[in-house]
């Protein structure tokens, strides 16, 4: 599925890269971005696709972030994402 | 006057109500050390930083309140990244402060320079590197505050050298605010409580959350009032003690039978404070599958992650279970569920004059029914949380998430200083221990009376077991049987030490372990063959459970 999230984050050392790592980490490609740095905040829009991670999670993930001033998901909700086929070692 | 920056650091550690820090000191973090001298924070040296990493991560779960562990730039910071992880992984309110290179030379690869913010970042509730002095109050007041509210976890202080010797031209004091009590939707209040109200077989599966949101005694009253059976994670062992009669044990990969047969037939899951993680849950589309889902949390991106809820009640957990109805009619799995803890019960008439580890646990925990058990990694952890009983989660240290090897004996010395007095042993493996076997030294340097119960298989027993399950046989560095003489190495370091090879040595040894003030170590030599029992395969539901192979 691909979605696109738009973000509100301080500007702060290291927010940027964290709130990247985290959505790479999580299970999601970003294949498109676009950042605007203001005086205080920086606006992220991300263009990011994953082929069965739920994107309602990874929201509220980035949400978590403490750099993270606000994040929406622009692309319509889906269904609850499925793990079920996927095993740990 | 004014303060240099290192001088606010302790000011600030002070201000938090720090009494112990862990720490190792190098050269970046030398101005904190020089400040530690005039304060009356008390700090121990650990002999490794990831000793000192682990043994603030013990202090944290015992006391409730925000380990702190210090450590230089470069090696100093690198060495404390398994225990950043390790608290990570486990949710424990960590403040790591590490010195790092003056601002002026960060980013030319100078002299124990490392990027230690970058490095830790997956691994972090949050960090900061502070770039100016007169933020040093904020940042360590932050720290505080974001590591221990809400889901805790560990938070990282990268503090520059130049910084820590800069004298600000003014350095306000910061207070944080109150943490923010988040109560569950009302919604999802009444969509549970139907739940329950409508279910024949629910389960209570309760999770490290309850004593991390202080819901121990909700946890207790809702089960006892509700009498829903109740089984717990690895984390969750003692939210109801282990003698409750609603309790059927822990679930999971090497959970009790009991425990997974009631998951596997309920009709409602009601998860407190736990996140299906895979060692619980087994194959996850293969579990309960019969089950509705109320799912209590404090972070609500585990609500839902893994396992779709039904009710998702994210906030206080003491709120949560105070909502929930009691008063169930109920009887008929309460009965399906108590049969059943009876036919799975653990047996220990194991065959044979060989050491027969879980009884020795069991026996242990009913000597000393107040222990707390800092755990290593590997089979005895698991024998540990099946036999062992605990009143309390404060009881039972151990790596849950990240299964760090060499938890133990930092843990154990976390524990003993936490509170003092208390009975605490640490049960180690041969493999275990050789990973933090130095911080014996900081037993001794502090005189803890920290009891080692070493568990020697000689091999890497829980690889070992999965390479004769799961790999032919085929037998792959797991040999350990050129270790040290353990007894002789604990002496070395100045702690007395005996060993044990025959069953009927079993409960001399324990009474010597409990009756002996200070510290002591016991060399307890096993069948290398032995295997812990039940055993989910990997990747399988937890319907299948292996049981003990005839020899």
């Amino acid at each position: 599925m691909n979605h696109t999230l738009q973000m509100n984050l301080h500007q702060v050392e290291g927010a940027l890269i964290r709130l990247l790592g985290l959505i790479e980490r999580r299970g999601f490609a970003v294949t498109s971005m676009n950042a605007y740095t203001g005086e205080q905040h920086v606006e992220v829009t991300v263009d990011i696709h994953s082929a069965g991670r739920s994107v309602e999670t990874l929201t509220r993930q980035i949400q978590k972030l403490y750099d993270v001033r606000s994040v929406a998901c622009l692309t319509a909700a889906e269904a609850p994402a499925a793990l079920g086929g996927s095993v740990a070692c | 006057m004014s303060s240099k920056g290192a001088e606010l650091v302790v000011r600030a550690l002070e201000q938090q109500g720090v009494e112990i820090i862990f720490g190792y000191p190098g050269g970046a973090i030398m101005p904190v050390y020089d400040a530690l001298l005039n304060s009356s924070v008390k700090h121990i040296l650990a002999r490794h930083e990831q000793g000192a990493a682990l043994a603030a991560d013990a202090y944290a779960r015992v006391t409730g309140r925000p380990g702190v562990c210090m450590a230089t730039s470069g090696p100093g910071a690198t060495n404390l990244v398994t225990g950043i992880a390790n608290a990570f992984m486990d949710s424990v309110p960590l403040v790591v402060i590490t010195g790092q290179v003056p601002t002026t030379v960060m980013g030319t690869d100078a002299f124990q320079e490392v990027d230690v913010f970058g490095i830790t970042m997956p691994i972090v509730k949050h960090s900061f590197i502070v770039r100016r002095a007169e933020d040093i109050p904020k940042t360590i007041a932050l720290a505080f505050q974001i590591a221990a509210e809400g889901r805790p976890g560990p938070v990282l202080v990268d503090l520059p050298k130049d910084i820590a010797n800069a004298v600000p031209a003014h350095a306000p004091i910061y207070e944080t605010r109150r943490p923010k009590r988040v109560v569950p939707d009302a919604a999802q209040v009444q969509a549970a409580r139907e739940l329950i109200l409508g279910a024949q077989r629910p389960v209570l599966y309760g999770g490290g959350g309850i004593p991390i949101a202080g819901a121990v005694d909700a946890f207790r009253a809702y089960a006892r009032a509700s009498g829903i059976p109740v089984v717990t994670t690895l984390k969750g062992l003692g939210s109801v003690s282990t003698r409750d009669e609603n309790f059927l044990g822990m679930l999971g990969m090497h959970g009790n039978r009991a425990a997974n047969r009631a998951i596997q037939e309920s009709d409602l899951l009601i998860c407190v404070g736990a996140r299906f993680d895979d060692r619980a849950t087994g194959k996850l589309d293969g579990f309960a599958p019969k089950a509705s889902v109320i799912h209590m949390d404090a972070d609500p991106s585990e609500i839902g992650k893994l396992r779709f809820a039904d009710a998702g009640l994210l906030g206080d957990l003491v709120e949560s279970l105070a909502a929930m109805p009691t008063g169930l009619d109920i009887a008929p799995w309460q009965q399906w569920c108590a049969a059943r803890k009876v036919e799975h019960a653990w047996r220990y008439d194991a065959p044979g004059d060989d050491i027969y580890v879980p009884h020795m646990l069991r026996r242990l925990t009913e000597e000393a029914p107040d222990v707390t058990i800092a755990c290593d990694v590997g089979q005895h952890q698991m024998w540990v949380a099946q036999h062992c009983h605990f009143d309390r989660p404060e009881q039972h240290l151990t790596s849950a998430g990240l299964g760090t090897m060499g938890y133990g004996i930092p843990a154990g010395i976390g524990a003993c200083l936490a509170r003092p007095g208390a009975r605490v042993v640490t049960v180690s493996g041969d493999g275990s221990i050789m990973m933090n076997i130095q911080e014996l030294q900081t037993i001794k340097r502090y005189g803890l009376d920290l009891k080692i119960l070493l568990v020697d298989n000689s091999s890497l027993g829980m690889v070992r077991q999965w390479q004769q399950l799961f790999h032919g046989e085929r037998y792959s560095e797991v040999d350990l049987s050129d270790n040290p003489d353990f007894v002789e190495v604990a002496r070395s370091f100045g702690i007395p030490a005996f060993r044990i090879t025959r069953r009927d040595e079993v409960e001399g040894a324990i009474r010597r372990l409990l009756d002996t003030e200070g510290p002591l170590l016991a060399h307890v030599c096993i069948d290398p063959k032995s295997n812990v029992w039940p055993l989910v395969p990997p990747g399988q539901s937890n319907d299948v459970m292996m049981e003990e192979l005839s020899a």
